[in-house]
């Protein structure tokens, strides 16, 4: 049975971790696969400038180093930054998937131009700049923000009914007036939110967390991983040392509570 | 095609785990041109996808695959149909840069490059792709590659190697679903992986159905006036 490796990209206590791993109910899955949810040990707290990116790129990176000595089969990341992939690509032959770049990919499948939909205005650059690195700009119809500050361990729990109507009010800016043929959720934190927009939607909405279930199924029953052509392997492996790092960064900072990322809440509303 | 030949397809099935509780049936299109060698040839292919998948849904299937590279009957097919409708071709080429940054595509011979130059050019993924080789062996898309496994098999992996080793391929693409007999003895012996488009496109059509995904209809858009009945008549009574 096949033991798949799923890495939370902010330390979350059990409460977050729960609502991450909430997202394996959208989806029928192999009954026989495991999904164990994994949070980093320490990280940023914010995701929104390029010192974020760059912790979270270590903190899931050291994460998920072991997972084929541990026995894992394969590796989800979940983030749609795509942060700590080509690293961890470059130290395991299991399938390590991750939602960014596979999602636009997915999407390809559906139609011929898709919008990302992003949190609020500070997360519309980096997407940008994926788009670009991934040469998908083309296809790319636009990247709109909902202009709600992220919360990355509530997510959007108790804010259905402030954050659904205008998410589906920008969906629909995307479509009718982008010319968006595809939907992608720009963050798997986006979840909660899956199934309500895909209702309403008159085209197809990638819910990001759930699709890598779905690939990395498939990864493994087609017997396929990354290119080791694309991902070389480090001449000299310093993983003792990235566990070290992480290590002292997680004595320094205690798993994420609701004050801890008081700095990423909405302001009170109105 | 006769029953022996549907089955050398069908044998695509039995190299990747599938949902058990999932059915696949195969069938061959009412006629359909020699080879997919030229214009003339894709539009006898497509029209002949089309007719062959055309009711699957008052069928009562789930979804449909096609079963070649070329993608043949593809949109024609999403814009009939609301089940998901999957084929290999475009998603091979977007499967492999989930696995890499540079494809090659490695076919039988030369006829065959307009199939992949069409998607790449629509896709925009001229960059991607590394090159495609062909081993100058007419292919036969009814037996496939049995009795021929002595001889194609090395020209194949040679192709293969030349695509990783000069041209930089970081993921091979066969070319044709009627290659599969090839893919375990090439991935045991390469690399880099190895994209099996016929199995490919079952676990995507699995995917689609457990996500609850499918096709955009904007993208795709349904015909004001649907003339189902006159691709049938077209085909009812043709002795191929």
């Amino acid at each position: 049975m096949p033991k798949i490796l799923v890495i939370v990209p902010f330390a979350l206590d059990e409460a977050g971790v729960a609502r991450r791993k909430n997202q394996l109910k959208a989806v029928k899955l192999d009954p026989q696969s495991e999904f164990h949810f994994r949070p980093v040990k320490a990280g940023p707290t914010s995701f929104m400038s390029p010192h974020d990116w760059t912790l979270m790129d270590l903190a899931i990176f050291e994460a998920g180093a072991e997972a084929q000595a541990e026995g894992f089969d394969a590796v989800c990341i979940d983030t749609m930054s795509d942060s700590g992939m080509a690293a961890l690509r470059s130290v395991l032959d299991i399938p390590v998937v991750s939602p960014g770049r596979a999602s636009m990919l997915f999407a390809l499948t559906l139609g011929s131009k898709f919008s990302v939909l992003a949190q609020w205005p500070p997360a519309i650059v980096r997407y940008k700049k994926a788009i670009a690195e991934y040469g998908l700009a083309q296809h790319c119809a636009s990247v709109r923000s909902f202009d709600i500050p992220p919360d990355f361990d509530a997510l959007l729990e108790g804010k259905q009914e402030s954050a659904f109507p205008r998410m589906l009010e920008v969906c629909m800016r995307c479509v009718e007036e982008d010319g968006a043929d595809v939907i992608c959720l720009g963050s798997t934190t986006m979840h909660q939110a899956a199934a309500w927009l895909a209702e309403r939607l008159p085209v197809p909405l990638i819910n990001p967390g759930p699709l890598t279930y779905k690939l990395v199924e498939s990864l493994l029953a087609l017997k396929l991983a990354h290119s080791r052509a694309c991902y070389p392997r480090p001449q000299a492996p310093k993983l003792p040392m990235l566990h070290a790092m992480l290590d002292a960064a997680a004595a320094l900072s205690p798993a994420m509570r609701p004050s801890v990322v008081a700095v990423s809440k909405p302001p009170p509303e109105k | 095609m006769s029953e022996e030949n549907r089955r050398a397809r069908e044998a695509q099935l039995q190299v990747v785990q599938l949902d058990p509780g999932i059915d696949f049936h195969f069938r061959p299109v009412r006629a359909a041109p020699a080879n997919y060698t030229s214009e003339h040839d894709s539009v006898l292919a497509d029209i002949s996808i089309v007719d062959a998948c055309k009711n699957a849904q008052a069928e009562g299937y789930d979804a449909v695959c096609i079963d070649t590279m070329s993608d043949s009957g593809l949109a024609a097919a999403r814009s009939l149909l609301d089940i998901p409708v999957i084929a290999p071709g475009r998603a091979s080429m977007l499967a492999a840069l989930m696995l890499g940054e540079r494809f090659s595509i490695l076919i039988m011979w030369d006829r065959w490059r307009h199939l992949y130059r069409k998607t790449i050019a629509e896709l925009d993924l001229g960059a991607r792709c590394a090159s495609i080789r062909s081993i100058g062996v007419a292919p036969d898309n009814q037996a496939l590659l049995a009795g021929k496994e002595d001889k194609v098999f090395p020209l194949l992996l040679e192709a293969a190697r030349a695509c990783v080793e000069q041209d930089g391929a970081e993921v091979i693409l066969l070319g044709s679903t009627t290659m599969h007999q090839a893919h375990g003895y090439l991935a045991e012996r390469l690399a880099v992986p190895v994209i099996n488009p016929g199995p490919l496109t079952y676990k995507l059509a699995e995917a689609a159905l457990a996500l609850g995904l499918k096709h955009s209809r904007k993208a795709f858009p349904k015909p004001l006036a649907p003339r189902v009945d006159l691709i049938d008549a077209m085909f009812k009574d043709l002795r191929p």
